[in-house]
């Protein structure tokens, strides 16, 4: 198992940058691509948001390789803070929708604002 | 020429209507020597600055050259200790009180700028609630939301940003203030439905979880979202302003307003409270973890 340290990765102890996000996405995907199980550990991390996250972790689910059932097996999350658990929730579900198929969304956007007539 | 400042303006919809009328007034005014006279002004929000500073951005974008006269001493002291006032030729006082978040403008790739920047202005402050540690990184978690919003959408020049807190008040407010004068939210949202969307209710619209105008490889939707649940939470007060739409949350109730003119750019002013002891943490902290996937 491939253990990855974001505040190594990123070199910051603040995880809060799109761009940040997308370090770590390549690097799980890397690993990932080769069905190489990864545990990725967030000691140390201070503070986390959502733009980090939607990079790191939501961007998973644009590979329709990556099912739930594979990331359970090979992405294992180690070090998150209880406070922070329900952003991974949020950003998951939403990562979810997002691609599930992404003009099916952009046409229910559509109906929130404007009705469905 | 000499452009006087009206007294008393205050973060409120007639404020901002104010100020942002006023000052468009004079956006098309290039290549001339600007004075501001503060002689009226006997009071300033310090939090104001963050949109101070980007007027004079557009006003300086156009080659315009700004200095200011007639400052009162009280108004000058609050300007010189958040350094609003150092590149105008005043000195720095020192803030022995430790109540200021200095005003600083950031470019949008400046991430460690700003990082270091909340990091000593806010985290190191010894009048920060260090009793509630979790209250404290929710705070800075949607400070940096709010952060990262600017940068991504508003593909802007400059963030500024500049707070205050206000330790003996009941509440212990905490106001903070991001503007920038890029892209702002009506134009991002009426591009993303191809329509035009009143700025008001595309404040409103981005505020909701889902909704987010990123496309490609990247899901969104959830910044704003994030930052109005916990101002629900705190009993906060969130104010966005982006084009000609003032969208206010506050004490359970949304206003949405028009402003006569339109501001190019997005401020967000939030007023944070910090004796919020009853903050609990927002997590269902049973979640199955294991199988988050």
């Amino acid at each position: 198992m491939k253990h990855l340290i974001i505040k190594d990765i990123i070199n910051s102890e603040l995880a809060v940058s799109t761009e940040n996000g997308e370090k770590v996405f390549k690097l799980i995907d890397s690993y990932l691509q080769k069905k190489e199980k990864v545990e990725l550990d967030f000691v140390g991390i201070s503070i986390m948001i959502t733009a980090f996250l939607n990079a790191a972790i939501g961007k998973l689910y644009g590979k329709k390789e990556y099912t739930p059932d594979f990331l359970n097996e090979y992405l294992k999350l180690k070090n998150v803070e209880l406070e922070d658990r329900s952003l991974f929730k949020d950003v998951i579900q939403r990562a979810k929708e997002y691609f599930a198929n992404k003009e099916d969304f952009e046409k229910n956007s559509n109906n929130a604002i404007y009705g469905n007539d | 020429m000499t452009i006087t400042i009206p007294n008393d303006i205050r973060s409120e919809f007639e404020g901002y209507n104010y100020i942002i009328t006023w000052i468009n007034k004079y956006k098309n005014v290039k290549n001339t020597e600007i004075i501001f006279d503060f002689g009226r002004v006997t009071f300033l929000e310090a939090n104001l600055c963050a949109l101070i500073g980007t007027i004079f951005e557009m006003l300086e974008s156009n080659n315009n050259i700004i200095s200011i006269i007639n400052i009162q001493p009280q108004v000058e002291t609050i300007l010189r200790k958040n350094e609003f006032l150092l590149p105008f030729g005043f000195n720095k006082i020192t803030d022995y009180n430790d109540t200021v978040l200095r005003y600083r403008k950031f470019t949008p790739t400046d991430d460690l700028g700003f990082n270091n920047y909340i990091h000593n202005e806010l985290l190191n402050k010894r009048q920060f609630p260090s009793h509630s540690e979790k209250l404290g990184k929710e705070i800075t978690r949607n400070i940096f939301e709010i952060y990262e919003n600017a940068r991504t959408h508003g593909q802007c020049d400059y963030i500024h940003s500049c707070g205050q807190f206000y330790p003996n008040k009941l509440n212990k407010p905490l106001y903070f203030t991001i503007v920038d004068k890029g892209v702002n939210i009506k134009q991002n949202v009426s591009a993303f439905f191809n329509q035009d969307i009143d700025a008001a209710n595309a404040i409103e619209w981005a505020m909701k979880k889902g909704n987010t105008t990123k496309s490609g490889d990247t899901s969104g939707g959830l910044g704003l979202a994030v930052i109005f649940e916990f101002i629900k939470h705190n009993k906060g007060k969130i104010q966005i302003i982006s084009s000609n739409g003032f969208y206010e949350y506050k004490n359970e109730n949304t206003t949405k307003r028009k402003l006569t003119t339109i501001f190019e750019g997005t401020i967000v002013n939030i007023k944070f409270n910090l004796n919020d002891s009853n903050y609990y943490s927002l997590v269902n902290e049973e979640e199955d973890f294991e199988n988050i996937f």
